[in-house]
């Protein structure tokens, strides 16, 4: 790939000597500019979910034709594992029953392009460069039964798992695609702006962003973008998980002292 | 108006949240009881995941009892001996209850269990209320005084049991064992369902232990405040299901709704009261029911198991 990209650069500074006159583009082919509206998310309690813009330009030598030339922009949150499972009926009443844990399940994970990604490229160029929710590898899956031992899952059944996995995270919002989400403005400058759910999890996130020209991928640019929690709902957060004891004991407590103070008010009155 | 909960990591309307404590304190003073078993699966059907309903509950439980327990202490009618041998079986049985919670839901069927455990109580308890209560209902349209002849069984097999104790407040002299093992299944109860367990508590209380029902109230809610701290301490402690601000807004609507529920509930006459709590009793517990015999619309639900900060 990188190999192919020096190639056509080479190639292409020979054919646009003209272009350098212009001082503006490089001798390379057509480069990635991008940035995002912000770096960092934090969630407060008034938190109901928030949009990111992504902005950028594609810097070409004149020459090229800025015809066939299509952005995807790809925004990964940051890996768990993640359980599946499924419920049987079992005596009228329907349990869990098997299940399957994909250890590298992103949190979040959002597609938009210029237009639908099989019209921009082949599937193999889509899975080469792991493009898509399909292309992207969970880890090796491991299933389990309900009394809690391994299991062997023939693989169209633990295709299910995987296809519900999918489905699960579009339902809440989690897994989004949306073709024609990127909008050029002019030749040169596009824009797409992403859905963040209020039910984002929290961490780092990368946002890359694929140039593609006649259907292969000309450049790439990832910009990171954290989403912490702040304010109160970071320090109860924190407090919850590192200081657990002590959180409990202040629910507690706080709670006997609403008990106290309500029957204050009542015996007084 | 809507809110992030830190812990439950998802947004609600406070206002939401705070009319359901307002409607459930309202029936808590109403009628008598804590609510908790009204609360828990209102939280569950609004989204909260249950865990977090669970151990949320338990620590609003808290503040309603304290008051409860502080009233009837001004009133003398706690039997603080009974209470610390109850207590003494709530202690063990909450925190078998945190174990055995723990252990389900690694093994993801707490959901279920606490689905299962609430259709079998709220429709035993909204069954038995609604046959009492109408049969009441009916001896006092036919002129009957409405009271029952409650008689207290001298030959019962709980006095032939070791470990005897004097309760002079409640004028027992029985074995300490039932009172440990009542004590011990509340316990338990509420470690699982979020409740205080009351409505098990004082039934067994009455006609199981034959307490004079003048003690019984304030001794079941002497008992709660403990078990419930302890529950809400180690629901936060091993699990991390206790949100603090979802509590907050319950306390706040629980304790204004309860101030209503009680002068509303003391112009009401008790069998009525009774006949419409175990109506809506059963109305939960059928609707939780259906639930779990229905198809759910997607049989595959997903989890994210390890959960950093």
């Amino acid at each position: 790939m990188a190999f192919r990209r020096t190639g056509t650069s080479a190639l292409l500074a020979l054919l646009t000597l003209g272009a350098f006159a212009l001082g503006t583009v490089s001798a390379r082919a057509a480069r990635l500019v991008t940035d995002l509206s912000q770096h960092q998310v934090s969630i407060r309690s008034n938190f109901t979910g928030t949009e990111i813009l992504l902005f950028g330009a594609v810097e070409a030598p004149q020459a090229e034709r800025a015809v066939d030339r299509d952005i995807i922009v790809v925004v990964t949150g940051p890996t768990r594992t993640v359980k599946v499972r499924r419920k049987e009926q079992m005596a009228g009443i329907w349990v869990n029953h098997d299940s399957v844990t994909y250890p590298n399940v992103p949190g979040y994970h959002a597609i938009a392009s210029t237009r639908p990604l099989e019209v921009i490229a082949s599937p193999e160029t889509l899975r080469e460069q792991r493009i898509g929710i399909e292309n992207y590898e969970f880890g090796d899956a491991v299933a389990t039964g309900i009394d809690g031992t391994q299991e062997f899952l023939p693989p169209d059944t633990e295709r299910d798992f995987w296809k519900a996995l999918i489905r699960n995270k579009r339902r809440d919002g989690l897994y989004l695609t949306d073709p024609g989400g990127v909008i050029f403005l002019g030749q040169t400058l596009f824009r797409a702006t992403l859905d963040l759910p209020a039910t984002v999890p929290v961490g780092l996130y990368t946002a890359k962003v694929y140039l593609l020209k006649d259907g292969k991928v000309v450049d790439t640019i990832s910009s990171p973008l954290y989403i912490d929690k702040g304010g109160i709902e970071r320090f109860i957060y924190r407090l919850a998980y590192n200081n657990a004891l002590l959180y409990g004991l202040i629910a507690v407590i706080g709670a006997a002292f609403f008990g106290w103070l309500a029957s204050a008010v009542l015996g007084r009155r | 108006m809507q809110i992030y909960l830190p812990i439950a990591e998802i947004p609600v309307n406070v206002l939401t949240i705070l009319a359901m404590g307002l409607t459930v304190g309202f029936l808590s003073g109403m009628f008598g009881i804590g609510g908790g078993f009204l609360m828990t699966p209102l939280l569950i059907f609004l989204g909260i995941p249950p865990a977090i309903a669970v151990g949320t509950q338990s620590t609003s439980v808290v503040a309603s009892s304290v008051t409860g327990a502080l009233a009837h202490f001004a009133r003398r009618s706690i039997d603080f001996k009974m209470g610390g041998v109850l207590l003494a079986g709530g202690t063990a049985g909450s925190l078998s209850g945190i174990y055995l919670f723990k252990l389900l839901s690694s093994i993801g069927q707490v959901d279920l269990m606490i689905s299962i455990i609430y259709v079998v109580f709220l429709t035993i308890i909204g069954g038995l209320m609604m046959v009492e209560s109408v049969q009441a209902i009916r001896a006092a349209r036919n002129g009957g005084t409405g009271g029952r002849a409650r008689g207290r069984g001298h030959h019962s097999w709980i006095h032939g049991l070791p470990f005897k104790m004097r309760f002079r407040r409640s004028k027992l002299y029985i074995s300490v064992i039932p009172p440990i093992l009542v004590g011990y299944f509340v316990g338990t109860l509420s470690a699982i369902m979020g409740v205080g367990g009351g409505f098990i508590m004082i039934p067994a209380m009455i006609y199981l232990l034959r307490m004079p029902t003048s003690v019984v109230i304030g001794t079941s809610f002497f008992q709660i405040v403990f078990v419930t701290a302890l529950t809400g301490v180690m629901h936060a402690y091993e699990n991390q299901a206790v949100d603090i601000v979802l509590g907050f807004i319950l306390v706040i609507g629980g304790a204004v709704g309860a101030q209503f529920g009680v002068r509303v509930g003391e112009k009401l006459q008790g069998e009525q009261v009774r006949a419409l709590l175990a109506a809506l009793l059963l109305v939960i517990g059928v609707r939780l029911g259906i639930d779990l015999i229905s198809r759910p619309d997607d049989l595959y639900s997903i989890v994210v198991m390890s959960s950093g900060n």
